[in-house]
């Protein structure tokens, strides 16, 4: 390392040495709270040209000429110095940490940087720091809590499950309704590629973002509002994330050769599993059943024995005693015993030199991430190159390359109460209390064997070691930036990029398993998606005036993306263990949705371009007051010709009231009000105007097609959404306490959806312009820092996230949209008047007069609606987080507590758990129960009456069939087999999400070492948590959900239940 | 020169991004908007008969309901009781198969053969179409007719038109069809072959299948109107009507080969939660268990082609079962016995190799799975058998003259050949199935139920007829479910019942399960719901089409215009 840096040294200092000198001035710079040594600060001639830079250890050694008045000392980070000159010509510098600056530059549309204060719109601003070493692989999930006003939510527990992001709620009916991410100013594509249904099965499929390299994040922000994103056009309407790699950025480091070293190790752990009863073990009401799945047999002290299990006397005669009986007894650890301990190791190096002119940056990282369940990893490479040049004729160059390539490996999902669906928890948290894991989990063929026979579902251990989805990903990122300045005030951008990932899936289904006919089934798919992305922005400022200050700028952005697919299906393995194609004795091309292959979806080609022109002009006055309008037309490939071109404008203003006021107050001293409006349109999906007919598989080997069952609106055009945003930015008593609040309304118009249409019109959707959906919320970000002293500190960040996402109307004669077809009696629906994507589902009957349940008197269950209804709203009240840091001299600690209010999750795990009769929630079983109610005929669905008087319940039935409905239709109870009402939950939730504690070594110590800085920290991560209104002992955590990165929250499938990490990381700097 | 270059970078790209096809691209390249009729034809009868059947959880549609409503099966779900409502599965994938997968290719046949002149393929379709709204307006009463599948007139929202109206129409259209058929002028350049999936491409059978089509919307509306005329006229040329086993009209579905073709019936061979139980007082009748049925004491040959047992008489069960009859497991309908819920699926008797292509029981018994059949069976629109027992009962009420105690012996006769020719021409079996027809004990029970028809009351002969049909029709369910509703035949279980369930109870064969020492346990039964006089219609249809009436009461549900 040491050769490597003298070689770099010399050509640092080979700019000053080459001049003659008058004087030498020599010193040493150093950190003025811990006295460290400071690397890499620059010092300068004041008004004049040359510079130097602080060695390893601080020292400084510049010429200067005799006229020089003074110097200027400067890090980033730091308050600049300056220092008069006199004949002294040795000085030590002591540099002060800055504060967070108020006037910021951040990231907008199309990389533009603004100050922070002429913004009439909030900006999202993320310190990459915050998200790296704190045992979280996944880059959105550790942004959860941090940012008011981004909604983050994960899916399942196993690695590289996808995570959705979501920025002030959604604005359309059926898209993904995620922001559009740009990563060096190319979009990048977070789609979930779903290959099979995630009802019925289907991986924890991961979304796009999970291929990105945290530790190559330079920077972040969130532009959240349409104001902010009005000119990235049409997918900006949910917000855009812009990241700055620093491969893309290059940067030129701080000191000629910068590397950094981090490495973390973490344990994972399944977050909570229910506390079992091991009382009492299957059967039902207090019988025992060897066959059953429910634990409500006879308690365990009342049987010596019982028949075994009659698949592992078949099995394994060898190991059971000839009676055929054993020991009646309960396994309590039987389901702890499925899980391991997971890991996560992680391992990044960063290296990043230069010059004034040139600068390279190269990032190489790799993460192995091995989950709970057995066979469930996700491994990512990572490798970033960039480089800038300046060259004398003024124009800079960058290009920057990247590749990732991960590997996801784990199990399937989804409902495994549906025919031919085989999850992978069908029964892993509520198995029978005797079933004993500790027995083979297939048979000496090695098929499938399970304890109660009978074919129901998939031994959890056989499971998760043949039913296996594997996910193989690679992304390239070529990018080429050029500018050049014109003249001082006139400055042309270009930028051209290309991002492209490649998705190569297998998702096996072994013989032997409930699923594929227990045949065997293998499904290939192999999906690519390119988007190219050229941008051409001129920038105009010319200097006017001394109080009026004027920016413009015009730009040019061609877009074109290409999705390719193949995905075929292979039935019938030969033989076991060969996952091929060829070893399947029936092919299929395409997908098979819900047992019928579907040849349409086996090979797909889809392109669609878009130009858009654009302009941007700023005006400020006197650097307090600001306006900024901007437009932009796009004609799009995507909407018929006459309606191609389409046009929207923003318009947004700030006020620094402080500054204009010249207002000096010992208690404010910061304020700044914000206001915008703005209008961004859409363009509609590829190929969504001709009807078209389908190409099916063959039928008694005839090839057949069929009239496709969503018809198109040929005459669509741009959907729009409109948005008015106010805000403040407020500081008080020298940003002790800082606080930025914005308050949105957001309307989006004129939809491009398809509409539900009656099967009479021999079509199922109509694809068209309708409806409105409306966003409105506020967010806070606020900001307390009690103690700034020079050795402590310690700042509380809060920040409050609340959105009201309301679907306000959609088309006349349509009353509601199913937003995804889950099941015939439960599902996520839009309708005017009610939240995005409420939940509705079966109800039981009440009494329209008084409420009450009604009972059936020849059942003493509840009777079930024949009709839908409203059973929850899957989007929380509000969210908040909050995090508190504390630093000591080297030791700092971080903890970040939030919490989510509100919002329904319809649970299949919890449902399970109480009427499989397994936790101690349902533990004490001895007495009967009466259900509050009053009779009701179950045919006509009213109350009975005698002499006109409604009569109350008496019917007691047991603690089984209080939790297991004795008859579905006319007997609902709770738990399993009711209505989906029941089992629907308010899913607050507390949580102790992130912890780290940890300790910067004094520099002091790396004297003689080449380090400049080293940390040591522990991370944990979900370490606490809380949802009271789920039944106590199912210890439920409601950070599940069965589809991933789509826009249907709320709904759980047997689910894996969320992690727990505890991480230990180191961070060098060379 | 750097900055000529500079500036000529944007210019390129510029220049190529206002090229002028640049956004000229949204042809869609994954699917056509033309196609043959040849390829729509079998994706609209495979459709057809996907609307009809038993189904398998994903496939199927009326008979997996009206199957249990004629008790030939009963299951735990929401059939039992006859409590299926309009948001049931299968009361979806009947309305969608039928309106989007048949009507509307149909009509994409229609519309693209009539301006080529092919018009055996416009014949054929109007058959099929007619056919399809009749089961439809025998299942549910009103529906959309004159308004469905005309959204290219940009009719979103078709109204229900009244049940009463739409059977003119279909006589219309299935005479436009006849004449179609018959049309010797016409161009037809493209004929229907392979393609057809039923006929072959014979249209002299589609004649036959037409007419007969006809013989049985005049029979099932007699009680309504007088048909005397049309019935007459029709059975004047019995040529012309469905006159051979091979003739039937029927849909084939083929093994699990290349593709999928399998009944969807088979569906519980494979299934992971098997639903379907045959049901006991099908298997009594068929059994002769039934004192107060007129097949007492005479055992159905049939029954080992109808019925599989996964056990042999000697297993024990893991668990207690509500049913048991030796080798025979099932549950009743209404049940409320403590054992209907049990995890019984790799127990219980499934349906056997005739009506669904799965195992014919050799008495071995062993689980159902994929290797246990072909599920090569076919569906079966209208059978030969079905046309002669038409023809007895139209016979039986004096519409049309003959002797109907020939016409019922030829009609058993034909329905013993018809599951030996289905099982030979269409299911294809590993296993070796002995021939039914003409067998000694095939012969004794056909003379057996004569001999019991010449002693029998008027009304008990018309019972017998329709219950022989209902008999030899298993697995196709909505013909049954219309005969019942006009003929109040068969005879069917009903828990209310104090004669067939005393108190409230119900008695398996007392010895029937090996098991136990003693009787079988009673089982308790409800009935909570009065028999439905036609289906609820479709939740989503009512939910989305602004032209829909509000969904029907289930408990007076809408009776259907022909019933008396």
């Amino acid at each position: 390392m040491r050769k490597f840096l003298s070689l770099f040294i010399p050509l640092l200092f080979l700019a000053a040495i080459s001049r003659s000198q008058n004087k030498i001035i020599t010193g040493k710079i150093t950190e003025s709270k811990d006295g460290n040594l400071l690397t890499g600060a620059t010092v300068k001639v004041k008004g004049a040209p040359q510079g130097a830079q602080s060695g390893a250890d601080g020292s400084f050694r510049i010429s200067v000429s005799a006229n020089a008045k003074s110097l200027v000392f400067s890090m980033i980070g730091y308050i600049s110095q300056e220092i008069t000159l006199s004949n002294q010509t040795n000085f030590n510098v002591m540099l002060v940490k800055e504060e967070k600056k108020l006037e910021e530059v951040v990231v907008t549309s199309f990389g533009i940087r603004r100050n922070d204060k002429a913004l009439g719109y909030a900006v999202g601003k993320v310190d990459p720091a915050s998200l790296l070493q704190k045992s979280e692989p996944d880059v959105l999930k550790s942004l959860q809590g941090k940012v008011a006003g981004v909604d983050i939510r994960s899916s399942q527990g196993t690695p590289g499950a996808a995570t959705r992001i979501q920025i002030r709620g959604n604005s359309s009916f059926f898209g993904d309704n995620q922001p559009l991410i740009v990563v060096d100013g190319v979009p990048f594509s977070n789609d979930q590629v779903s290959t099979s249904s995630q009802t019925v099965g289907g991986a924890a499929y991961s979304s796009g973002i999970s291929s990105l390299d945290p530790n190559d994040i330079a920077s972040m922000s969130v532009l959240k509002g349409s104001s902010a994103a009005a000119l990235y056009g049409s997918r900006a309407s949910n917000g855009v994330l812009i990241i700055t790699t620093k491969s893309g950025s290059a940067a030129k480091s701080k000191k000629g050769l910068e590397i950094s070293y981090s490495s973390s190790a973490s344990l994972e752990q399944i977050a909570n599993l229910p506390e079992y009863q091991n009382d009492y073990g299957t059967g039902a009401n207090f019988l025992f059943s060897p066959a059953s799945n429910g634990s409500w047999g006879p308690a365990f002290n009342t049987r010596d024995s019982v028949p075994n299990f009659a698949t592992y006397r078949n099995a394994y005669p060898e190991l059971f005693p000839a009676s055929g009986n054993i020991k009646y007894q309960s396994f309590p650890n039987n389901v702890k015993n499925l899980f391991k301990n997971g890991s996560v190791f992680e391992n990044s190096i960063g290296l990043n030199g230069g010059d004034d002119k040139n600068s390279v940056s190269l990032t190489a990282s790799q993460l192995t991430q091995k989950g709970y369940v057995p066979n469930s990893s996700f491994n990512r490479a990572n490798i970033g190159l960039g480089g800038a040049t300046k060259l004398n004729i003024g124009l800079n160059v960058r290009g920057n390359l990247s590749y990732s390539r991960s590997v996801q490996k784990g199990g399937v999902f989804g409902n495994n109460q549906t025919d031919g669906a085989a999850a992978l928890f069908a029964r892993s948290l509520f198995l029978g209390r005797n079933w004993d894991t500790d027995l083979p989990y297939q048979d000496k063929a090695g098929n499938n064997l399970t304890w109660n026979g009978g074919g129901q579902f998939d031994n959890p251990d056989w499971s998760a070691r043949n039913n296996i989805a594997t996910s193989n990903e690679e992304r390239m990122i070529a990018g080429m930036h050029a500018d050049f300045n014109i003249n001082k005030w006139i400055r042309v951008d270009y930028n051209l990029g290309n991002n492209v990932t490649s998705l190569d899936r297998r998702e096996v289904t072994e013989i032997s398993s409930r699923a594929a006919e227990g045949l065997g089934r293998i499904v290939l798919d192999n999906y690519r998606k390119q988007e190219i992305e050229s941008n051409l922005l001129l920038s105009i400022s010319p200097n006017i005036h001394k109080d009026f200050a004027v920016n413009l700028v015009a730009g040019n952005n061609i877009n074109q993306r290409t999705t390719t697919r193949k995905i075929a299906t292979g039935n019938k393995f030969i033989t076991r263990g060969i996952y091929t194609l060829g070893n399947t004795s029936q092919q299929i091309f395409g997908p098979v949705v819900s047992g019928v292959p579907v040849p349409s979806f086996g090979d797909l080609y889809i392109r669609q371009r878009l130009t858009g022109v654009f302009g941007d002009l700023t005006l400020s006055y006197k650097n307090f007051a600001f306006v900024e309008v901007t437009g932009r037309n796009d004609w799009s490939s995507t909407l018929p010709k006459a309606n191609r071109s389409y046009f929207y404008p923003s318009v947004s203003g700030s006020l620094i009231v402080t500054d204009a006021l010249k207002m000096k107050s010992p208690i404010i001293d910061f304020a700044k009000l914000r206001a915008g409006w703005a209008k961004v349109g859409r363009d509609a999906l590829p190929y969504s105007l001709d009807n078209v007919f389908v190409l099916g598989a063959n039928f008694l080997g005839q090839p057949t097609a069929s009239a496709n069952n969503g018809a198109n609106d040929p005459n669509l055009k741009p959907e729009f959404t409109t948005e008015i945003e106010v805000g403040t930015q407020l500081s008080f008593f020298k940003r002790r306490i800082e606080v930025d609040f914005s308050w949105y309304n957001r309307n989006s118009t004129n939809l491009i959806a398809p509409i539900s249409i009656p099967s009479s019109s021999g079509y199922a959707t109509f694809n068209t312009n309708y409806g409105r959906i409306n966003n409105t919320g506020i967010e806070i970000d606020l900001t307390v820092r009690p103690i700034q002293t020079r050795n402590l500190t310690w700042s509380i960040h809060a920040a409050f996230t609340r959105n009201r996402n309301i679907v306000k109307e959609l088309i006349e004669g349509v009353d509601r949209l199913s937003l995804r077809p889950v099941f015939n009696n439960f599902g996520p629906y839009l309708e005017a008047g009610k939240p995005f994507g409420f939940l509705r589902g079966e109800k039981v009957i009440r009494d329209s007069a008084t409420g009450a349940l009604l009972i059936n008197p020849g059942t003493g269950g509840m009777i079930k609606s024949n009709e839908l209804d409203m059973i929850g709203d899957p989007n929380p009240d509000y969210k908040l987080g909050i995090t508190n840091s504390v630093s000591y001299k080297g030791f700092f600690l971080s903890a970040l507590f939030d919490m989510t209010i509100g919002g329904d999750l319809n649970s299949v795990t919890v449902s399970q758990i109480l009427s499989r009769g397994v936790s101690l929630d349902t533990k004490d079983r001895l007495s009967n129960w009466i259900i509050p109610g009053i009779y009701g005929d179950p045919s006509t669905g009213k109350a009975i009456l005698n002499g006109g008087k409604t009569i109350p319940n008496t019917v007691a039935i047991t603690s089984n069939d209080l939790y297991f409905s004795p008859n579905t239709n006319n007997g609902a109870t709770f738990g399993g087999n009711t209505a989906a009402e029941w089992n629907t939950y308010d899913a607050t939730v507390y949580r102790l999400r992130e912890v780290t504690i940890g300790y910067e070594f004094p520099k002091s110590l790396f004297k003689k070492l080449p380090i400049g800085s080293a940390t040591l920290s522990l991370s944990g991560r979900n370490l606490w948590f809380v949802a009271p209104n789920f039944p106590k002992y199912t210890n439920f955590d409601p950070e599940v959900n069965a589809y991933g990165a789509t826009s249907t929250q709320g709904i759980e499938l047997s689910a894996a239940p969320t992690t727990r990490r505890y991480g230990i990381n180191l961070k060098v700097n060379f | 020169m750097t900055k000529l270059i500079i500036y000529a970078i944007p210019v390129i790209f510029l220049f190529t991004g206002c090229k002028k096809n640049f956004l000229d691209i949204n042809k869609d390249p994954n699917n056509p908007t033309r196609v043959e009729v040849s390829k729509l034809l079998p994706t609209a009868q495979n459709a057809l008969g996907n609307a009809l059947t038993i189904g398998n959880g994903n496939l199927g549609g009326l008979s997996q309901i009206l199957s249990v409503y004629t008790h030939q099966l009963t299951t735990r779900e929401g059939q039992d009781q006859y409590g299926y409502t309009g948001s049931g599965f299968y009361i979806g994938t009947t309305w969608v198969s039928v309106y989007q997968g048949a009507l509307e290719n149909l009509e994409q046949i229609i519309k693209i053969a009539s301006a080529s002149g092919d018009r055996q393929y416009v014949g054929i379709a109007k058959v099929l179409k007619a056919y399809a709204y009749s089961q439809l307006v025998d299942a549910f009463g009103d529906i959309p007719f004159s308004e469905a599948n005309r959204l290219d007139s940009s009719i979103r929202y078709p109204k229900f038109d009244d049940d009463a109206a739409i059977y003119p129409k279909l006589f219309l259209l299935l005479d436009e069809a006849l004449a179609d058929l018959g049309n010797t002028t016409a161009l037809n350049l493209n004929k229907p072959g392979t393609d057809d999936v039923i006929y072959g491409g014979n249209i002299a059978r589609w004649i036959k299948a037409t007419n007969t089509i006809k013989l049985k919307l005049y029979t099932q509306i007699r009680k309504v109107k007088d048909v005397t005329t049309e019935v007459n006229q029709l059975l004047s040329d019995p040529s012309k009507l469905i006159n051979a086993t091979n003739e039937s009209f029927l849909l084939p579905y083929g093994p699990n080969g290349a593709t999928d073709d399998r009944n969807p019936g088979f569906g519980d061979y494979t299934a992971t939660q098997r639903g379907n139980h045959v049901s006991p007082w099908f298997y009594e009748i068929l059994k002769g268990y039934n004192t107060r049925h007129f097949t007492f004491d005479i055992s159905d040959p049939r029954v080992p082609y109808y019925i599989y047992n996964q056990v042999r008489k000697a297993t024990v069960t893991a668990d207690p079962t509500e049913y048991r009859d030796s080798a025979f497991i099932s549950i009743y309908f209404g049940s409320r016995g403590p054992n209907r819920d049990r995890n019984a699926q790799n127990v219980i008797s499934l349906m056997g190799i005739y009506p669904v292509g799965g195992r014919y029981d050799e008495g071995l018994g062993g689980t159902a799975n994929a290797a246990s059949g072909t599920g090569a069976a076919p569906y079966r629109f209208i059978t030969y058998a079905d046309r002669l027992y038409l023809e007895a009962e139209l016979i039986q009420t004096g519409i049309v003259t003959g002797n109907a105690k020939t016409k019922l012996q030829a009609a058993i006769t034909e329905s013993f050949k018809q599951v030996d020719y289905v099982i030979t021409t269409y299911i294809k079996p590993a296993q070796t199935v002995p021939v039914l027809s003409g067998t000694v004990p095939v012969t004794n029970y056909i003379s057996q139920i004569i001999l019991q028809y010449d002693a029998a009351s008027a009304a008990l002969k018309m019972e017998m007829i329709i219950t022989e049909k209902w008999i030899s029709s298993f697995g196709s369910a909505v013909d049954q479910y219309t005969d019942y509703r006009r003929t109040g035949y068969p005879i069917i279980f009903n828990p209310n019942d104090p004669v067939m369930a005393p108190g409230g109870f119900v008695q398996p064969p007392l010895n029937g399960n090996p098991q136990i020492v003693g009787p079988q346990p009673v089982v308790l039964v409800q009935l909570q719901r009065p028999y439905p006089n036609s289906l609820p219609w479709y939740q989503a249809e009512l939910e989305t089409n602004s032209n829909a009436p509000g969904q029907k009461d289930l408990v007076n549900s809408m009776k259907v215009f022909w019933m008396p």
